[in-house]
């Protein structure tokens, strides 16, 4: 049983705004000229990241299913005169690496996980086994044109940074147990968790969560108790 | 001070597939100074300029329904369509940079609707993990070249946390016009060939096939791998610190490890000069009079794959007896610790593994006999 309690969480949700709304309003997080060349994934997930109260941690896991979307769809439409700035871009983690690269922020461990199913409970583990004592949890996607259809980039765009400590600290936000329900039956290891049940989260389908409902359970702060990829148990207990 | 932590693993099994072949064929090819490296119009069959890609026998740069890659990865990596992999004690790494963009490209530019399940992450890891017969247990990682490094360090977490029996890394990058155009268009993929850490007047790099794979275990195999380090300086999108901070601060903790063990070092070197400049003198300063030696001269950047497919090769070269030296660069060189020529390796007590990427990204590990 892996257990980490949320010290602090930002998110961001578009919704139904153009894209150009957002980057609007998100410009005036960055210094003046900075976003000419940003995605609007880098502007909203470098949004959520800059937005967290400062910390001595070194290490960010960095989800996105999908990524660079629209830089992608760009990029290939430049051809055959490649775009270098797009080219870069179009890159996973770009996204992530924007905003951190405008603050000058350097990053001890950075992980950026990417695709399918098992991406939210990866990146989740991925940021419970970090030796230090807090890690950041940040990810989102951007919506696409033209590839939307053929699922090759996201249909809507979100973004959110979560920081994870090991102790609970003055006020946590909540509390995340991510168990193998196969570790679980093996000896020597810890039982499950002996909290009331909560509801089962909507957006569960096919047995994984998928990052769109992950970041619902994060922006809406829904409880969730139950299988979220095959072998594997997820708690959010909010405060 | 410098925090050491055990994200030590047991390698029970690598391999890898360059142009050049397996791991043995490859690491005895470059021990003969074979170049893999070919002179290839850098959008394919629609042209361009002429850049050195290195691809795999009988495979053209442009992409194919299913990709053509596949057949060799079969061929070569038996280890990798054992049954169980994917289960929940026995996870799957997949680590790349590009996975299968190639096929968008090829869908962008044909148009043809066959190309799309191969070409988005989900989808492309969602298409090997049924082609190798894994199961759901599988972990995603793509961070440029240093990808293949975060699979190894995630691996061996999690076995260390007894989440699993082994656990299965695999990585792999197969060319495209769009990635060729992409390095061509930020002007360090030319005509010329890659000469890592040779001082000239102008760099350039090559970039190259490439799969690899590798079993972690707590308790079983050979070599072992330590003291795992990354380090990301977020000071520019393609360059490095000036001052060459972001790998001094890499290699602090291999090189802590490493505690005075001799070792011979397995550098990035691509062929640029600034990054290969600042590699040797941030290796010259840590491990003073190891011999360093980059490969990429000859099998060019196999990208998100890189530090796996030179792990097999390092690994490989341990065997043998002799590490192959730094192919197609002459003098003169950065630093006097650049090893021009093969050399034997028997007494030496490890091999630092490094590479670099996008966003001053920074990768090692020690690895060494268990």
């Amino acid at each position: 049983m892996l257990e980490r309690f949320l010290q602090d969480l930002r998110t961001d949700d578009p919704g139904a705004e153009t894209p150009a709304a957002t980057r609007d309003r998100l410009k005036g997080r960055y210094a003046p000229g900075s976003t000419r060349r940003m995605t609007l994934l880098g502007m909203l997930v470098g949004s959520t990241l800059g937005d967290l109260s400062a910390a001595a941690d070194c290490t960010i896991v960095y989800a996105s299913s999908l990524g660079e979307g629209r830089a992608l769809e760009d990029y290939l439409a430049s051809f055959p005169c490649a775009s270098p700035t797009l080219f870069q871009t179009s890159i996973h983690p770009s996204g992530v690496q924007q905003g951190l690269i405008g603050r000058q922020q350097s990053v001890r461990e950075l992980f950026p996980l990417a695709g399918g199913p098992q991406l939210v409970v990866q990146a989740l583990l991925t940021a419970m086994l970090v030796p230090g004592p807090v890690a950041t949890l940040t990810g989102g996607e951007e919506r696409g044109t033209w590839l939307v259809e053929s699922g090759a980039v996201s249909d809507r765009s979100f973004a959110y940074a979560v920081r994870l400590a090991r102790e609970p600290g003055p006020n946590p936000l909540g509390r995340l147990v991510l168990e193998s329900e196969i570790a679980a039956t093996s000896p020597g290891l810890s039982n499950p968790v002996d909290e009331a049940p909560v509801p089962r989260a909507d957006g569960i389908a096919g047995g994984a969560l998928s990052h769109a409902a992950w970041f619902e359970l994060l922006h809406h702060r829904r409880a969730l108790d139950g299988p979220v990829a095959a072998g594997w148990r997820l708690q959010l207990i909010w405060s | 001070m410098q925090t050491i932590n055990d994200d030590s693993a047991r390698l029970a099994a690598c391999g890898c597939v360059t142009p050049l072949g397996g791991a043995a064929d490859t690491v005895a090819a470059l021990l003969k100074n074979e170049r893999a490296l070919r002179s290839v119009p850098v959008l394919g069959r629609e042209g361009g300029d002429p850049v050195p890609l290195a691809l795999l026998i009988d495979r053209a740069l442009d992409e194919t329904v299913p990709p053509s890659w596949l057949a060799a990865i079969k061929a070569h990596f038996a280890p990798v369509q054992e049954a169980g992999w994917g289960s929940p004690r026995r996870p799957v790494y997949v680590t790349s940079s590009n996975f299968g963009v190639g096929s968008l490209y090829a869908y962008r530019r044909g148009g043809d609707p066959a190309s799309l399940p191969f070409g988005a992450v989900p989808r492309c890891v969602d298409w090997l993990r049924r082609e190798f017969g894994w199961g759901e247990n599988i972990a995603v990682f793509s961070h440029a070249c240093v990808s293949a490094h975060l699979g190894l360090l995630q691996a061996s977490r999690v076995l260390r946390a007894g989440l699993a029996e082994e656990a299965l890394v695999f990585s792999f990058d197969f060319l495209s016009p769009f990635v060729a155009a992409g390095f061509h268009a930020l002007k360090i993929l030319n005509a010329d060939l890659p000469a890592p850490y040779q001082a000239r007047a102008t760099g350039s790099i090559g970039l190259g096939d490439g799969a690899a794979f590798a079993v972690l275990t707590r308790d079983r195999g050979d070599f072992t791998i330590l003291a795992q380090s990354l380090h990301n300086e977020m000071h520019h999108f393609t360059a490095n610190r000036a001052d060459g901070a972001g790998f001094a601060a890499c290699l602090a903790p291999v090189a802590a490890a490493a505690a005075g063990r001799p070792v011979w070092l397995k550098g990035h070197g691509t062929g640029t000069l600034e990054a290969g400049r600042l590699e040797c003198d941030a290796f010259a300063r840590v491990f003073a009079g190891s011999p360093l030696v980059g490969w990429k001269g000859s099998l060019g950047h196999t990208l998100g794959s890189c530090g796996l497919v030179e792990l097999a090769l390092a690994a490989e070269a341990i065997r043998t007896g002799r590490t192959p030296g730094t192919v197609g660069t002459v003098a003169p060189v950065f630093s006097d610790s650049v090893a021009l020529e093969s050399f034997a390796n028997g007494a030496f007590d490890g091999a630092i593994c490094a590479s670099n990427a996008f966003g001053g990204a920074h990768a090692a590990f020690l690895l060494s006999h268990a």
